[in-house]
């Protein structure tokens, strides 16, 4: 008898299991194991709506009972019978603490109540008077000067080296196109003579000359301007048979001047190049009108940047990298930013040591690439640091892309934009009455 | 047998019983439960699929305007972005409630709604739904039905045959009849031939009415005197960017006319063909003297001729047992083929239309397998527009699997 107890005992408790679980298992009702996308239905009705920029019409005119009752029976026949509605338009303005305020101008219903089950989309239109734009900052306004100098070297009187299937000039103009709206200045150095003047601290146009950045667009080539920065003891070391001393003076320039030299390919002021100056003589390669320097006119440059005394230096610094170098993390960020997509990987032959930044008192202040494993940076800018009464600053830069040729110019702009960060101003989306925002919430009868 | 034994045997069967009759319980608790579950993933599926279909515009993009079988399945317009479908890729679907019409020893998909107008397309060339599964990648595991429905409803009655010409639009919404919308229409009046020399002509008049709110119009032709007049009307009904077309024709020979059949979609060539040769249906018929229009809808809704090859019409005689003429349509761009037709040698003829892109004449489109029958079918749906006309997208879907749990 006592087994049977036990038993009756566990069948109680079995159905006190099952109740337990019939009581919590509440299955969905029918309506919401297959519920119409109200959601989806809601935008594609206001998208429907405004395919001719209607809706986007009355939501600036809701005062207009034509309008707003053209929109009720738009609604009502476009959406099957079943489906209630609840069309809501909201006024889109700022705060004063910069929030965003929404305040309903109108509603328009076929119902009191959408049901217990409802959904809803919204949709922002614009008025047609306004106009959404994007403002660049210029660079260098924000120290409340007159803005930085960019100086594209297109000097008609050299030859490029590694920018194969482009042409100097044609490199010129895609660094214009792509950072005039960032530079309050742009001038573009059109002979050597040119460059001879800014060398000496003359403006061309009126333009400041310091603080500038400059782009060679003749790649490894640097254009030499003839006579006196070519003479002997100022461009030209006789003891050596080398124009590194040019380069020597273009380094002591860019610390004098607080300019940024900006490489966009390969081995920086690997040749001089001025067709007049060079006649006869060929880059080894066959092209005339260039000189070739060799790995010592970056040493002589970099000495020059840092006022080191000169001192011919023909030791080749730079890495072949095996693996492809990818851009930083800020760089990225900065491509979204600024709307440059450029490929994230590329092959580097001409990489710079980490070892330059002691050996010159240099530090990087933007990374294009990351580091690569040994120390070596494939793009990236260096600002030169000097002690002005004890406190460190930077005065001169050097940007060089240690890129394997052909260069992409749109590295070069997006690592002088990354370093110096110039904002866009998009115009304010929430100023009073530019935004409406439309809310469509649909729910289906008999959800009461 | 001591008492033990018979405590143990009653107390086990108890138990045994107790055992399946609580199985058979959360069974049925469960059983439901699942099949909720498999409704709602056939739901969420539905829905995903619907946008797949109409956010991408398949693989050729521009497959609706090419003879090759896409790689990818679409109905997207490739220029546009969102809910705006191709007229040319629904064209290219293989209707799942048109007919199919042979002709020449080869198959066309037809679609029409009445006599007038008709679109039909090689059935060669079409999508079929088969293929539609594979390239979306839900062949033996789901069926779909397609469905685009004109949200507008234009129907245009005839109520008064001359004098004048007194005709009755209606045009009503999926929910609402479409009150206080613009009508702008053409009236397509063909004036028959008088000499075997010469060949049926028309001329358009154009005009805008308002819906009353029953969503209806009248208009009134005092110029149509003669009951047997041929024409074609269509009425563009349109308000808040949503538009619906309509159409009505009066023809004085429906037993013999011309029919525009698609002959192939990548080169835009149609032919023109007499009815008697399609389905071998009968062995002799007239000659029928036709001039043919393509039109295109301008943006104030007038009819603006295109020309085709050297002149804006085409005229020529399409004879039954013969090879058809064809024309070669001008363009891609929506329109209306119109056809005037007229037997020789007779006062009979009338007028017939084909659409170029289903839009043009607001052709509902179904393409798919049939939802009836089916255990457990979840829909959803969208608003679409296809060229200038709003649509409404619904997907039918079900599963296939053998696995379905079933209550």
């Amino acid at each position: 008898m006592m087994r049977t107890v036990e038993v009756l005992i566990v069948i109680i408790i079995m159905t006190g299991a099952f109740i337990a679980t019939s009581f919590f298992a509440v299955l969905p009702l029918p309506r919401q194991v297959s519920p119409l996308n109200l959601n989806r239905l809601s935008l594609t009705t206001m998208e429907m709506l405004d395919s001719n920029h209607g809706l986007s019409q009355a939501a600036f005119d809701t005062n207009n009972s034509t309008l707003m009752a053209e929109l009720q029976v738009a609604l009502s026949a476009s959406l099957p019978p079943n489906v209630l509605y609840n069309l809501t338009v909201y006024n889109v303005n700022s705060g004063q603490d910069g929030a965003t305020l929404y305040n309903a101008q109108k509603s328009i219903s076929n119902a009191k109540s959408l049901g217990i089950t409802s959904d809803a989309s919204s949709y922002l239109v614009a008025s047609s008077n306004a106009t959404f734009d994007v403002t660049p900052q210029k660079i260098g306004e924000n120290n409340g000067g007159g803005g930085i100098t960019l100086y594209i070297l297109n000097c008609s009187d050299s030859n490029g080296w590694w920018i194969t299937g482009y042409t100097s000039p044609s490199l010129a103009e895609n660094v214009y196109q792509l950072l005039s709206p960032y530079f309050a200045n742009i001038v573009m150095v059109q002979n050597t003579k040119q460059l001879a003047q800014i060398l000496n601290g003359t403006a061309l146009q009126g333009e400041a000359v310091k603080n500038a950045v400059i782009v060679n667009t003749c790649g490894e080539a640097v254009p030499i301007p003839s006579g006196y920065y070519a003479s002997p003891g100022v461009g030209y070391d006789s003891a050596s048979g080398s124009y590194a001393r040019y380069s020597y003076n273009l380094g002591q320039r860019v610390l004098e001047y607080n300019w940024t030299w900006v490489s966009i390919v390969g081995y920086p002021l690997y040749y001089v190049s001025n067709t007049a100056l060079f006649p006869n003589t060929q880059n080894t390669w066959g092209i005339y009108g260039m000189n070739l320097v060799g790995p010592a006119g970056l040493n002589a440059f970099l000495e020059g940047l840092d006022n080191q005394p000169y001192s011919y230096n023909d030791n080749w610094i730079t890495a072949d990298l095996s693996n492809p170098v990818y851009l930083s993390n800020e760089a990225i960020n900065y491509c979204n930013y600024y709307g440059i997509y450029p490929s994230v990987y590329q092959s580097a032959t001409r990489a710079l040591p980490t070892s330059i930044l002691n050996t010159y008192n240099l530090n990087v202040t933007t990374y294009v690439f990351n580091t690569a494993l040994g120390g070596w940076n494939a793009g990236a800018v260096y600002r030169h640091n000097i002690s002005v009464n004890g406190e460190n600053q930077f005065q001169g830069g050097f940007f060089a892309l240690g890129l394997t040729r052909t260069p992409d110019i749109r590295l070069t702009a997006l690592g002088l934009l990354c370093d110096y960060q110039p904002r866009l101003y998009s115009s304010d989306y929430n100023s009073y009455d530019t935004s409406r925002l439309v809310v469509l919430q649909l729910g289906l009868v008999g959800g009461t | 047998m001591s008492g033990i034994s018979i405590d143990h045997i009653v107390s086990i069967i108890i138990f045994l019983a107790a055992i399946l009759l609580f199985v058979s319980l959360f069974g049925q608790t469960v059983q439901p439960a699942l099949t909720y579950q498999q409704n709602q993933a056939v739901a969420t599926k539905c829905s995903d699929l619907l946008d797949t279909m109409l956010l991408n515009p398949g693989s050729p993009s521009n497959w609706g305007q090419e003879n090759s079988i896409p790689t990818g399945f679409g109905v997207q317009d490739p220029e546009f972005t969102e809910y705006q479908l191709s007229a040319f890729s629904l064209m290219r679907l293989s209707s799942a409630t048109g007919n199919l019409v042979e002709y020449d020893n080869l198959y066309y998909n037809e679609l029409n709604s009445g006599f007038g107008a008709s679109l039909l397309t090689p059935n060669a060339q079409a999508l079929n739904y088969s293929t539609a599964l594979t390239l979306l990648g839900i062949n033996d595991t789901y069926g779909f039905q397609l469905t685009l429905t004109p949200d507008i409803t234009v129907s245009i009655i005839e109520n008064q045959a001359c004098s004048p010409l007194n005709l009755s639009i209606s045009a009503t919404g999926t929910g609402f009849p479409f009150a206080g919308a613009s009508i702008n229409y053409c009236l397509i009046l063909v004036t028959l031939a008088q000499t075997d020399a010469q060949y049926p002509f028309y001329t358009i008049q154009s005009g805008a009415v308002t819906t009353n709110p029953q969503g209806m119009a009248y208009v009134a032709f005092p110029s149509v005197t003669d009951a047997n007049q041929v024409y074609a009307f269509i009425a563009y009904a349109h308000m808040d960017d949503i538009v619906g077309v309509g159409y009505h024709t009066r023809v004085s020979s429906t037993d013999q006319y011309v029919v525009p059949i698609v002959q192939d979609i990548a080169s835009q060539e149609v032919a023109l063909a007499h009815n008697y040769d399609l389905n071998n249906s009968l062995p002799n018929g007239s000659p029928l003297r036709y001039n043919a229009t393509f039109v295109i809808l301008t943006e104030d809704y007038t009819l603006s001729a295109l020309s085709l090859g050297s002149s804006s019409s085409v005229t020529n005689i399409t004879t039954p047992g013969n090879t058809s003429p064809t024309v070669f349509l001008p363009t891609y761009a929506n329109g209306i083929l119109i056809v005037t037709y007229q037997q020789e040698n007779s006062t009979q003829g009338g007028v017939v239309m084909m659409p170029w892109g289903v839009n043009s004449l607001a052709f509902p489109v179904t393409f798919g397998g049939n939802p009836q029958h089916q255990e457990w079918v979840a829909t959803d749906m969208r608003q679409v527009m296809v060229g200038n006309v709003a649509y409404q997208a619904k997907l039918s879907l079900w599963s296939t699997q053998e696995t379905q749990v079933t209550s």
